[in-house]
């Protein structure tokens, strides 16, 4: 299991998290090749069903990361975020999901150290858990 | 290239001087590329955002056509807009075209470069998988009306109405009180200059009662803002006053008004009449009649005023007013309101004599306050010494938890202003913190120490004062002093009202109770709403100086958008809701931050206001039927881009 490298996809939003992205590049601040990111004006555009397409297409681990409580570009997309958030931690389990291979954080575009700090603690916590396998449930979208 | 007439995606890879390509093997991406279908042309520059690079891009683009391209570079933080605007110059809509973000994200912080190129290739990939969904994103653009509605006459008010007017837009002033000035027209002296603020407001005044421009509504409130930046509708109570306007404010109905009470312009040091002004030479200058005292009003016996007034001005049967006006900015400026310490028990304020307010003290030094300039204790006699509590409720949980940073400077002045009148009195300023920002009001506090003013430091929350020897004393840690008179130095709050207003206005309040700025530093007097601005206090407490400045600042923000004649631009990411896919369910309106969505009853629809709208796409998320549609980031793209992430 020692070479396994998990597939993490993360959704972040454009106005912190995307930037504190660019900023750990900037800082050549290296994390896994096979963390990817998909960028979303909002931490709050994130549909629930997008963290469950993603593992169904074979990512490992999803992470949400928007700007702090209090600083989203929208006011407080990020708390309709962090609502949903906790929802479908609780619906991962149904699904036979560890609930550990969903992480929402937040990262100020600034924080370039932090970012590379979420991004790998998430990559270590994942490769622990080994390779997802899905049930047929999740395959077919819960139906 | 495949035979299909027109070539589907242009896929250019940028060396980036080196930055990229000794990172990334674009080599083999191009080669990789060109294996694929659905791909047309590939081109590797050395540095697609050189002047070069760029004429290259966008031939490229005129010549071949392309549906979509894609950029596989730096970040689109960096260069997007450059790109959009190029190939939006080459005649291919800005929704056909992506970043890729192959450097920040993907060579700068990927050593090995073989894993670098892999991960390159997903990114792209993914990229190419949203362009078959692509979709045109059109500019919209929106008529704006330009005129300016303020909330708040006071410094800052005043100011911004000015301004505006200078700039030829049509300006309402809605001032609560019965007439403009604000707080700043209950002082005559501001430090550290000491300079003289009826002089600084006298003229603008004037000049704002004479400025055809500006609508002057006092004793009045907002009630109702419907609508949007460049688009407000706004309901505005006006109470009504019951003397007319030939009323010129003279005095000549107060002296035969049987009814006094506390004068809230003298903050009840002093009484007025049931028909009253703030002060001679008020603006407007009409008197008022207060309804819930007046004789008249209450059982008909008298009719006083009616008889005095030279003018006829007298109108017991006006009634209040609902005025409506259309504008395109709205300006707070409601100022602020002094801390009351009376919630601090031990400051004996209101139960000892002799005890004041800071504000109340200024009062008394002022021409037209209860004493007439003097500075008398309650026998009628000088005091010979005075203390000053410097945070008498501030920096305390059970008063104003913060440092307002205002109110130092003013407590100093109580010496200056004291031995004027009294050359030998003895004025102690107890204080804890001592805040005096910037060199004018560091120089002020050492001339206030050369003069003879005593700065004593003690713990402020041990401070207690008492009646003792028919002097008031003031104990605290380490100190015990006997004084005629005590001045309270208080925080600054939020206005009254603040919270209704915001809510009325869908904006933000901060942590200490103020209206909060979208930006801290960028857009220091910008509410959260578009072409919603805060001027003076009401962002936080300010001196007068700082209080103008951000009512500059408001309106130079609103002339520079809203432009007579000028469409405005609107975001263009923003979310559509498809009205045949949409059942009425409304939670799309229980997410948005913004309530840039209504419900239409009629059609059982929700639908997004545009000009509101910012593009979050919260209310995409939340849409259970998927007709709420987020352009640039729908779901179809969305999923196209985790599958094409995760399968290459
Ligand atoms: S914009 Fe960053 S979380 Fe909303």
């Amino acid at each position: 299991m020692s070479d396994f490298n998990p597939k993490i996809v993360a959704f972040v939003c454009n106005w912190c998290s995307y930037a504190g992205a660019d900023k750990a590049g900037a800082l050549k601040l290296n994390y896994p090749a096979n963390v990817k990111l998909i960028r979303v004006m909002c931490s709050g555009r994130v549909d629930p069903q997008f963290v469950m397409d993603a593992y169904r297409e074979g990512a490992d681990g999803v992470m949400i990361l928007g700007c702090h409580p209090g600083d989203c570009h929208y006011r407080t997309g990020n708390v309709k975020a962090l609502k949903r958030y906790k929802l479908l931690k609780k619906t991962l389990s149904q699904f036979g999901i560890n609930d550990k291979r969903l992480k929402l954080d937040w990262v100020a575009a600034g924080e370039a150290a932090l970012f590379q700090k979420v991004v790998n603690d998430m990559a270590e916590t994942v490769k622990e858990l080994g390779p997802l396998h899905i049930t047929g449930y999740v395959e077919q979208g819960g139906k | 290239m495949t035979n299909v007439e027109k070539p589907k995606i242009a896929l250019f890879l940028c060396g980036c001087s080196t930055n990229i390509s000794n990172l990334i093997d674009l080599d083999a991406i191009a080669e990789w590329a060109r294996k694929r279908e659905d791909i047309d042309i590939i081109e590797v520059h050395s540095l697609l955002c050189s002047p070069d690079g760029k004429e290259f891009f966008k031939q490229e683009i005129a010549r071949n056509k392309p549906e979509n391209v894609i950029i596989a570079a730096c970040s689109p933080h960096q260069h997007e807009v450059t790109f959009q605007d190029l190939a939006a110059e080459a005649g291919l809509n800005i929704g056909h075209i992506q970043m890729v973000n192959i450097r920040e994200h993907c060579a700068w912080v990927t050593p090995d470069k073989v894993k670098a190129t892999e991960k390159a290739k997903s990114l792209i990939n993914a990229a190419m998988m949203r362009a078959e969904l692509a979709e045109d994103i059109e500019k919209q653009t929106m008529i704006a009306n330009t005129d300016v509605l303020i909330i708040g006459g006071g410094i800052a008010g005043i100011e911004a109405s000015l301004i505006a007017s200078k700039a030829g837009r049509k300006v309402f002033i809605v001032e609560r009180d019965i007439s403009l000035g604000g707080e700043i027209i209950k002082t005559e002296e501001i430090a550290p200059n000491m300079a003289c603020a009826p002089c600084l407001l006298a003229p603008r005044l004037s000049e704002v009662r004479d400025d055809p421009n500006i609508t002057v509504i006092t004793n009045a409130v907002v009630t109702e803002v419907l609508g949007f930046l460049g688009n407000f509708t706004v309901k505005i109570h006006k109470k009504a006053r019951y003397v007319d306007d030939s009323c010129i404010g003279c005095d000549a109905c107060f002296e035969v008004c049987p009814v006094t009470v506390p004068s809230e312009f003298n903050l009840e040091l002093s009484t007025r009449n049931a028909i009253y002004t703030l002060f001679p030479g008020a603006v407007p200058a009409m008197a008022v009649i207060d309804k819930d005292i007046c004789k008249h009003f209450i059982d008909d016996s008298c009719n006083a005023c009616i008889g005095a007034c030279p003018f006829g001005s007298i109108n017991f049967d006006e009634k209040d007013e609902e005025i409506v006006a259309e504008v395109g900015a709205i300006v707070i400026a409601t100022g602020f309101e002094t801390g009351d310490p009376s919630v601090i028990e031990e400051m004996g304020y209101r139960k000892i004599e002799n005890v004041y307010t800071i504000r109340e003290f200024e009062r008394l030094t002022c021409s037209n306050g209860p004493t007439g300039s003097k500075i008398k204790l309650k026998n009628g006699e000088e005091p010979t010494s005075i203390a000053v509590i410097h945070c008498a409720d501030s920096l305390r949980e059970n008063g104003i938890p913060y440092c307002s940073g205002t109110c130092c400077i003013r407590a100093a002045k109580v010496g200056e202003l004291a031995r004027k009148q009294i050359p030998d009195v003895r004025v102690i300023n107890i204080h804890n913190d001592l805040v005096f920002t910037g060199p004018a009001a560091n120089d002020f506090y050492r001339k206030q120490l050369d003069g003879g003013t005593e700065f004593v430091k003690t713990d402020h929350t041990s401070i207690k004062i008492y009646e003792r020897n028919d002097k008031i004393a003031i104990e605290g840690a380490g100190i015990l002093l006997e004084v005629d008179m005590v001045v309270l130095s208080t925080g600054v709050k939020p206005a009254k009202g603040t919270e209704a207003l915001a809510e009325m206005l869908n904006i933000d309040i901060g942590k200490n109770g103020f209206f909060q700025s979208d930006h801290e530093l960028l857009h220091a007097t910008c509410a959260s709403v578009d072409c919603i601005y805060i001027a003076g206090s009401a962002a936080g407490p300010c001196d007068v100086a700082e209080s103008v400045t951000r009512a500059q600042a408001t309106v130079g923000d609103a002339i520079s958008k809203l432009v007579p004649g000028r469409e405005i631009e609107l975001e263009m990411m923003t979310t559509v809701i498809d009205e045949d896919k949409c059942g009425g369910c409304k939670l799309c309106i229980t997410v948005c931050p913004f309530k840039a969505i209504e419900y239409d009853a009629e059609e059982n629809i929700s639908k997004v206001i545009e000009a509101i709208c910012r593009g979050c796409g919260t209310c995409a998320a939340t849409c259970p039927s998927g007709a709420a549609k987020a352009k640039y980031f729908t779901d179809k793209q969305i999923f196209a881009e985790i599958g094409g992430l995760l399968n290459v």
